[in-house]
């Protein structure tokens, strides 16, 4: 293995920024991005024996986040069914009010799209990785990373250029029951 | 010549080898659309950078340093799992009402002993849960609702609510529900024979209103239940259908 706990140690914390920022484009919330980081360290941590130095830590620990995050999202929707039924159609009713949110930053584009296509452009268009690091990050085959990216440029270039062609505050339906 | 979308959008991902970056740019030369086209798209790519990098700046909450330095690297007795742990111990330090430190963290036998035994078996006769050859098990209301109701029927005046049910590994069917009698507890119960065995039980937040509780008692499942889901449940929980399918098959 060759590598010190201590040295990955301090090479996590390095990562830390990048880190938050892959995700700051996962979740929409803060508080939760930084709760996403912390449980991607410690199951980082707790598995670095697994890690092998000739692959990014920073695309290792992404994998682990995106993992992390579906799992969260797996578990929310059984949340959702372990508690009462009837809150079933709170959440819909959520995501219509947050379309009329005022300013339609690219930050809240980015938030209406496909966790699939949000991350694809995360890891492509913002940390910079190359498709075949993204592709192996996301566990798919690069044909699938690049029709992801593909519909999620599309999509918010057209919620982006919409909003800026009527300077509404109404954005365009969104492309939320793509499938691939 | 024509530039396909994909072969655009990979010239600005640099992804092209030279031959092709070569062919993108001087159909860029050539053509003001394909131009307009790329520049689109590196507008795109720029505007999320910005967007996202001021995060780069911000310091770095000491909590992540700190799991980073601290973080054990064997497996540990209680750390962080998911977000919806983190979330719960989060609600949890906010509004703590039991008093019984780090509940969530202990075997679900020691669990089960405590509450059980102060809060339900006081009256064994009409408790909803006995214990039997060293197993829990439902009776009464509780063994009724489990065969009885189902989640999508949801009732708020019974005094049992059914969440989800769903199958193991090994085919038994399994129920959570939350008792609202006496103490509130949440439980998990699968079926055993003629039987529904209590593997889990936790207390519940009590609601924060008699008669309408049914939805505070659901949202604050505690964690203990939803691990022992997330340890038995084999693929997906039953929808409406499947439950009720199982239902008239007497849970078998």
């Amino acid at each position: 293995m060759g590598q010190s706990v201590e040295r990955v140690r301090e090479q996590i914390v390095e990562s830390l920024p990048r880190l938050r920022r892959f995700a700051r484009t996962i979740a929409r919330h803060r508080e939760d991005a930084d709760d996403l980081v912390q449980i991607t360290v410690e199951r980082a941590l707790l598995r670095f024996s697994q890690w092998r130095p000739d692959s990014p830590l920073e695309s290792w620990m992404f994998g682990i986040m995106k993992n992390a995050w579906i799992d969260e999202v797996r578990a929310r929707v059984r949340r959702d069914r372990v508690f009462a039924p009837e809150e079933a159609g709170e959440h819909v009713g959520e995501a219509s009010h947050e379309r009329q949110v005022n300013a339609l930053s690219i930050q809240t584009a980015m938030a209406e799209l496909p966790d699939e296509q949000r991350m694809a452009i995360g890891l492509v268009l913002v940390e910079g990785l190359s498709y075949k690091e993204a592709a192996a990050v996301l566990d798919v085959p690069i044909g699938t990373l690049t029709s992801r990216l593909a519909r999620g440029r599309d999509a918010l270039a057209a919620m982006l250029s919409d909003h800026e062609a009527r300077g509404s505050s109404h954005p365009s339906p969104l492309p939320r029951g793509e499938r691939e | 010549m024509t530039i396909s979308d994909e072969i655009l959008m990979a010239y600005v991902d640099g992804e092209l080898d030279d031959a092709s970056r070569d062919e993108v740019e001087d159909a860029m030369a050539a053509n003001p659309d394909v131009a307009r086209r790329v520049a689109r798209q590196k507008a795109l790519r720029e505007e999320l950078r910005v967007a996202f990098d001021g995060v780069l700046n911000e310091p770095v909450p000491e909590r992540l340093v700190s799991a980073a330095r601290t973080a054990p690297t064997a497996s540990p007795a209680a750390s962080v799992t998911d977000l919806s742990s983190a979330r719960i111990e989060r609600r949890e330090r906010a509004q703590r009402r039991w008093s019984l430190p780090q509940w969530s963290a202990m075997a679900a036998s020691l669990v089960l002993g405590v509450f059980v035994g102060q809060a339900i078996l006081r009256s064994p006769a009409s408790s909803p849960i006995v214990a039997r050859d060293g197993r829990l098990i439902a009776q009464d209301v509780l063994a009724e609702a489990l065969s009885q109701r189902l989640a999508s029927d949801p009732s708020a005046a019974a005094p049992v609510h059914l969440g989800l049910s769903f199958r193991t590994k090994s085919g038994e069917y399994c129920r959570t529900f939350v008792l609202r009698e006496g103490a509130v507890l949440a439980g998990l119960a699968c079926r055993q024979g003629e039987d529904w065995e209590v593997e889990s039980v936790a207390p519940n937040e009590p609601p924060a209103t008699t008669g309408t509780g049914y939805r505070m008692a659901g949202a604050a499942l505690p964690l203990t239940i939803l691990q022992a889901v997330e340890g038995r449940i084999d693929g997906e929980p039953l929808d409406a259908d499947e439950e009720r399918a199982a239902r008239e098959n007497d849970w078998r």
